[in-house]
């Protein structure tokens, strides 16, 4: 990556307006008392809604669309009454990198990014080995026969080496998700309110071994969407803008169904890469980032984020959690909306919202004092890609 | 051996078809490459390492050594996945069986046994050298 030109063309160029999302803890008691408020669409619909309300921007100003992987991006437009002159379907990360792009390029000016997911009401089955699209991502298909036919089994396996590697224990692994509740605990949207212990974690079941119960994300219907536009059009709007000062994105493809990328590299070398293009095009580095936003299916990427993309080196994880810390009462916040364990579950659409409320300085009792960066990085897949939010 | 485990049978393919034919033979075979020389898993006729289609099957050994492990204890009964280095190079995507899940280590030494499925295949499985030889 050091021989690649790497560019500062985007810095600043962007800026999150507004933001919005569906009820979480409404629909998550709804969905397991038997009823389902609405389908993916409509979840998508009325994040829209509010999005455009937190913007204090009229849908008309809308001249761009990125819908989320569930939702046909045809039948997105028709739901919400759009008809964009640029638009593209695509998860959170490349979505936001693509919107930035579009907007750079003059394509459109204002693109709103929405996602609505039915995943609990629809009972989607993220294990089996039709898991995930098992069709698309060959490694279902392959290692199926051996009952690997889950994220969860690729990550335990995954935090097992890294344990042996690295000296990092359990107890170090239960700080994640402490954290993340405590972080949740003062949040009035998640969906997980109540704090645990190190010692509720630890008594908590083994789903696979050596990730625990409390180790995994929730699975629950809902809705994020935000709107993107120019920093300068941003500066206008109701409310103060989250400017993109950073994106670096960067795969590890080869080797995916051998699953090498994730369980021999922990996803090290794009990491790395990622590190360089996000934080260079920022002009900054790990030591001015107020709070980090981590893409959480499970808590060990949080581990894997703190090492991978320079807070400490590698092996230092442990230490880094104990002597730092990485909750709201110490050292670099991570996940203060609870994230994905205990704030909802919108494969990384929502890290967004709580980024964009961070630099704003809307989060009360969780708010971090003096917020002026926020490290958004999702390692899943094989794609390594990472936003730095600022002023 | 599988403890009334029900498998989910693998799906042969044009690159995979021997492969499952030499398993149902106790048989082992690894894709090597002949240009570059080094094997790799799963096993294609495009080496991953050198983009050649120059590849042939060779016999493996059947032994390797465990990268990493989980114990999958949603499932009942509980079994286990493993990541298992082959003396040939490449890791692949295994279980252990035959084996005290409490006592398996990282790094130790495992020896392939098969597993039949319910249509007959033989699914390549591991087990700890120390306890196989005993
Ligand atoms: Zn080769």
């Amino acid at each position: 990556m050091s021989e690649k030109q790497l560019s500062r063309a985007m810095a600043g160029v962007a800026a999150i307006a507004g933001v919005g999302h569906s009820d979480w803890i409404a629909d998550y008691a709804a969905v397991r008392g038997g009823t389902k408020p609405h389908d993916s669409f409509g979840y998508g619909a009325i994040a829209f809604k509010r999005a455009l309300e937190d913007a204090g921007i009229d849908k008309s100003e809308i001249d761009g669309l990125v819908s989320g992987p569930p939702t046909a991006h045809e039948r997105m437009c028709e739901v919400l009454g759009i008809d964009p002159r640029w638009g593209v379907q695509a998860d959170a990360m490349m979505g936001i990198q693509a919107a930035a792009l579009a907007i750079h390029g003059g394509m459109c000016e204002v693109v709103a990014l929405v996602y609505g997911n039915d995943q609990r009401s629809a009972a989607v089955n993220y294990g089996g080995s039709n898991a995930a699209g098992g069709n698309a991502f060959l490694s279902y298909i392959y290692h199926a026969p051996w009952g690997f036919t889950s994220q969860g089994a690729l990550y335990a396996i995954m935090l097992r080496r890294f344990m042996h590697d690295t000296g990092f224990s359990e107890r170090d692994m239960a700080e994640v998700a402490v954290a993340q509740r405590l972080h949740s605990s003062l949040n009035p949207h998640a969906i997980m309110q109540k704090r645990i212990t190190i010692e509720d974690y630890l008594a908590s079941h083994y789903v696979t071994e050596p990730l625990h119960l409390f180790d995994y994300c929730l699975i629950n219907d809902g809705g994020v969407a935000f709107i993107m536009m120019s920093a300068e059009r941003a500066r206008r709007c109701k409310k103060k803008p989250a400017v993109i000062h950073g994106i670096g994105r960067y795969d590890l493809s080869r080797e995916a169904t051998s699953l090498t990328p994730r369980l021999t590299n922990f996803y090290r070398p794009a990491q790395k890469a990622v590190a360089e293009q996000a934080f260079g095009m920022a002009g900054i580095g790990p030591k001015d980032v107020s709070c980090m936003q981590v893409y959480d299916s499970f808590s060990v990427h949080v581990p894997l984020a703190l090492e991978g993309y320079g807070y400490c080196g590698y092996g230092e994880a442990a230490r880094f959690i104990r002597e730092t810390g990485i909750s709201l009462e110490r050292g670099i916040p991570v996940n203060t909306s609870g994230g994905h364990l205990s704030e909802s579950y919108m494969q990384g659409w929502n890290h967004q919202v709580e980024a964009v409320r961070q630099i704003r300085g809307e989060c009360g009792p969780r708010q971090v004092p003096d917020c002026r960066f926020v490290h958004y990085s999702s390692d899943v897949a094989g794609k390594a890609l990472s936003i730095i939010y600022g002023h | 051996m599988s403890d009334g485990r029900i498998f989910i049978e693998p799906v042969p393919t044009a690159e995979t078809e021997a492969f499952w034919a030499g398993t149902a033979e106790g048989r082992f075979l690894v894709r090597r490459c002949r240009s570059c020389g080094k094997a790799h898993w799963y096993p294609r006729t495009i080496c991953p390492f050198c983009s050649s289609d120059e590849t042939e099957w060779v016999e493996g050994t059947g032994e390797g050594t465990i990268y990493s492990f989980s114990i999958m204890r949603r499932a009942k009964p509980n079994y286990v996945m493993a990541y298992v280095t082959l003396t040939e190079g490449p890791t692949m995507m295994t279980n252990i069986v035959d084996c005290d899940p409490e006592s398996l280590r990282i790094g130790d030494a495992v020896r392939v046994t098969y597993v039949k499925t319910a249509e007959g295949r033989a699914l390549p499985m591991f087990t700890p050298k120390s306890e196989a030889s005993a």
